[in-house]
């Protein structure tokens, strides 16, 4: 059977959803718990974290990109936020964000100052968040006073109407991202940029502030992110969110933001944290070990961008 | 009947909405030196494609030695004994000459595991000597000369001599706009010598050169074989003729609505100049002007082009802005004072190929239609004014700009410049690729800004366009302005007046 060019895109665009769809079913039929308002609750809250470091990458995937840093820049927001809380109350928050706006400007200053791929720049900064994590923390867990709990990070730890605030904090993170994405000249230059970089440049986009700005929303979410963690954990760690970078580039290449830029949504990258989560808590079910879900990770990041771009556009591979 | 090598048959090919290639059909005898002429767009690129097996023929046939063939990719041309010099050099400058003759081909002197670079570079320097190049085939590529370089590409094209049992057909892609006359020569001289074992396919633009090496010629204007004669029988008179259609006629160009450009100079160049591509180059543009610069390949013009556009900021000499200094960056700061580019390279740098119509027509100016970053509304109704007033087709604003033909993204890319509102348009071979019809629409649309005070500069693709567009012209040879001439409506220059202060 051949499929028209137009058929095989719109497979292509509604295949994460569909995908969910079956997934969830999937799940559901061996074990119906799974499908209980609570277990939902608890897949959304797990969910929270991952998307909300998601979005950020999406920004930058979307310029054509990569940011390899977000899982040390929110081990590394987390230990700030814990370190300064009893210090400085609840300025530890904008202070922990901070330090991951700052790191995506490092790496945005390295990426378009010293013309270096956001891959090296964004591996080297997550090595030099990674050690800074370490030093501040003294290598080991800082725990959270429980009483700053229930008031500084209430935002994050606690609960409206029974419903976990981490889910609340990504609903706001998707409706600012897509307002930023559609509304803003911003999304659209990220759009232009990462589609046609010369285009872009050539019709007045500043390019390297676009590529800057991703990056320092990437590390700035990414540190939200740790932040969330952090308050549901009660502690800062400097590995907190290892393990974190490969579901979050799956997450955001499942859901079918192209790798190669131009193309894709944070609302894709929703499905694609959701894709991640009910595949991470499937495998719990059926007793998948722990320790051996990145290997399904790998495998799934591999086929769904084989799955979603469009080789033929794609003369070389690097 | 000829003893044809390789015959096409009604070859279509088609790109989008453009005919590319209409019913063309001709063939290459054994032995023979054969010219294919035409202006730049009129098909002779995609021709080359057909034939090296980089393009596939929508319909019609190819035939090798009187039997059909296909030729999917460039490995197939060359067992069919297909070779082509590139036009724009294909070596690798970082290798050596023996290892760029033999790329992709060293699997004949491995041996026990291990390149025999002695064997190899025997066999180069018998190659190079097919085309009396006495060079050392262990040289790094990028120390030899232009000319020394062509010859390698043509002795490489020869190594398929020894690979096929068949006769072999080398087809020269323009090989002569980045040499002197001299090598020019020495060229046609090895072409002429190695008559005896292949046969050859001479492109060009130059009908001079056409008929000073070929035995036949093919004519080519708009996607078709218009015309194909012996050389004998052929003057340049007649294949110009050919070549552009019928003459030169004052209303292609619009002549009749050329009107005397305002006194107020908008940009001014004062010596203007860039280390190594061009120096001291001075002009004054006028609101409602178009200035053309005339010039080859490596005149300059290309880098005078690069620095207005912000592309290449000047090293040397004063630009000026309605009287105040500027040096453009980026093209982001020459965009925010009003100057716009329209690229050569319009796949590129035109059109964000995957974006709508509608966000490439408004992408200069989000800024005016955002607060605070926000966009504001209108952007839909605005590219729907725009897709009505210069009828794009189709009419679809949501389409994405990869999906329209040439002419129909050239309009897409004005249109965002006229509603940037620029007052310096860079005009850089504007009508590349389009169909006549096209061609008209763009010239339409230069004397409509003009009258809008629009100050042009352009460089264009053909004497003829250069002329007949123009108020005044600027001659470029070796980096620098070598003549000036004034190009009134009614009273323009002749193309010869230009060449001879070109070349």
């Amino acid at each position: 059977m051949r499929v028209s060019p137009e058929m095989q895109s719109r497979l292509r665009d509604n295949a994460p959803l569909a995908t969910l769809i079956v997934l969830v079913l999937v799940v559901g039929m061996f074990s119906p718990a799974f499908l209980e308002a609570n277990t939902l609750m608890l897949l959304a809250a797990d969910t929270a974290t991952l998307f909300i470091m998601g979005a950020g990458l999406t920004f930058v995937i979307m310029v054509g990109g990569i940011d390899l840093s977000v899982q040390t820049v929110a081990s590394l927001a987390s230990v700030v936020m814990a370190v300064t809380l009893p210090g400085v109350g609840w300025l530890s928050v904008p202070l922990a964000l901070a330090s991951g706006v700052l790191a995506g400007l490092v790496s945005g200053f390295a990426q378009t100052r010293l013309r270096i791929p956001s891959f090296i720049a964004t591996l080297a900064v997550s090595g030099i968040a990674a050690a800074a994590a370490l030093i501040l923390s003294g290598t080991q867990s800082v725990p959270i006073p429980p009483a700053m709990r229930g008031t500084v990070l209430a935002f994050a730890a606690g609960r409206t109407f029974g419903m976990p605030n981490d889910i609340l904090v990504a609903l706001a993170v998707l409706l600012a991202s897509l307002f930023v994405e559609r509304r803003t000249v911003f999304g659209r230059w990220s759009i232009a940029v990462g589609a046609g970089e010369p285009a872009a440049l050539v019709a007045g986009v500043p390019v390297n502030r676009v590529k800057v700005t991703a990056l320092a929303v990437s590390g700035g979410l990414a540190a939200l992110a740790g932040v969330v963690m952090g308050a549901r954990l009660s502690s800062g760690s400097p590995t907190l969110a290892n393990e974190f970078l490969l579901p979050a580039v799956a997450a955001v290449c499942v859901g079918g933001t192209a790798l190669t830029g131009g193309v894709g949504s944070v609302a894709r990258t929703l499905i694609g944290a959701l894709i991640v989560s009910v595949v991470r808590i499937g495998m719990t079910f059926i007793g998948v070990d722990p320790f051996a879900q990145q290997i399904v990770f790998g495998a799934v990041l591999v086929l769904a961008v084989a799955a979603t771009i469009d080789r033929s556009k794609i003369p070389i591979v690097k | 009947m000829m003893d044809a090598v390789l015959t096409l048959e009604g070859i279509n090919k088609t790109f989008g909405a453009v005919h590319a290639l209409a019913d063309v059909s001709i063939e290459i005898g054994r032995n023979e030196v054969v010219g294919l002429v035409g202006e730049n767009g009129a098909g002779k690129s995609t021709l080359m494609k057909i034939f090296s097996g980089v393009y596939q023929p929508d319909s019609g046939r190819i035939l090798h030695d009187g039997k059909p063939i296909a030729l999917r990719s460039p490995l197939d041309a060359a067992r069919a004994g297909i070779g082509i010099v590139h036009q724009e050099q294909s070596l690798l400058l970082n290798i050596s000459v023996a290892e760029n003759i033999y790329l992709g081909r060293e699997a004949a002197f491995i041996r026990h595991g291990a390149i025999n670079w002695g064997a190899m570079h025997a066999a180069a320097r018998r190659q190079l000597g097919k085309v009396n190049l006495d060079i050392d085939p262990r040289r790094r590529t990028d120390s030899l000369t232009f000319a020394e370089r062509q010859m390698v590409e043509l002795a490489k094209a020869l190594v398929l001599e020894e690979e096929t049992d068949g006769h072999i057909v080398v087809f020269l892609d323009e090989p002569t706009s980045v040499l002197e006359q001299i090598e020019i020569d020495i060229l046609f001289a090895r072409v002429r010598a190695l008559r005896g074992r292949a046969s050859f396919v001479f492109v060009s633009h130059r009908i001079d050169e056409i008929l000073q090496l070929s035995d036949r010629v093919y004519v080519m204007k708009d996607g078709a074989v218009v015309a194909g004669m012996a050389a004998a029988d052929a003057t340049e008179e007649k294949l110009h003729r050919l070549m552009v259609g019928a003459g030169r006629r004052t209303e292609y160009y619009r002549e009749d609505r050329q009107v005397p450009h305002a006194p107020k100079v908008v940009l001014a160049a004062k010596q203007l100049g860039h280390a190594g591509q061009y120096r001291d180059v001075t002009f004054d543009l006028h609101a409602g002007e178009v200035l053309a610069i005339a010039g080859v390949i490596g005149s300059g013009r290309e880098g005078v082009v690069r620095t207005l556009a912000g592309l290449l900021p000047q090293t040397e000499g004063r630009l000026e802005l309605d009287g105040r200094p500027v040096t453009f960056l980026s093209p982001d700061a020459a965009v925010r004072v009003g100057v716009g580019y329209v690229p050569q390279e319009r796949r590129v740098e035109g059109v964000v190929l995957p974006m709508s119509m509608a966000s490439n027509i408004t992408l200069p100016s989000l800024r005016r239609m955002s607060r605070w970053g926000v966009l504001g509304g209108g952007e839909r109704q605005l590219a729907r004014d725009w897709v009505k007033r210069l009828s794009i087709r189709p009419p679809d604003i949501d389409l994405p700009c990869g999906n329209l033909s040439g002419g129909n993204q050239q309009k897409v890319v004005l249109a965002k410049w006229i509603e940037a509102g620029v007052r310096v348009l860079i005009l850089d071979h504007p009508t590349r690729g389009l169909d006549v019809g096209a061609k008209q629409d763009v010239y339409d649309l230069v004397r409509t800004v003009c009258d809008q005070g629009v100050a042009v500069l352009l460089t264009a693709d053909t004497l003829e366009e250069t002329i007949g567009l123009a108020h005044a012209i600027l001659v470029m040879r070796d980096g620098m302005v070598t003549q000036r001439f004034e190009a009134p409506a009614g009273s323009k220059p002749g193309q010869l007046d230009l060449i001879r202060h070109m070349v």
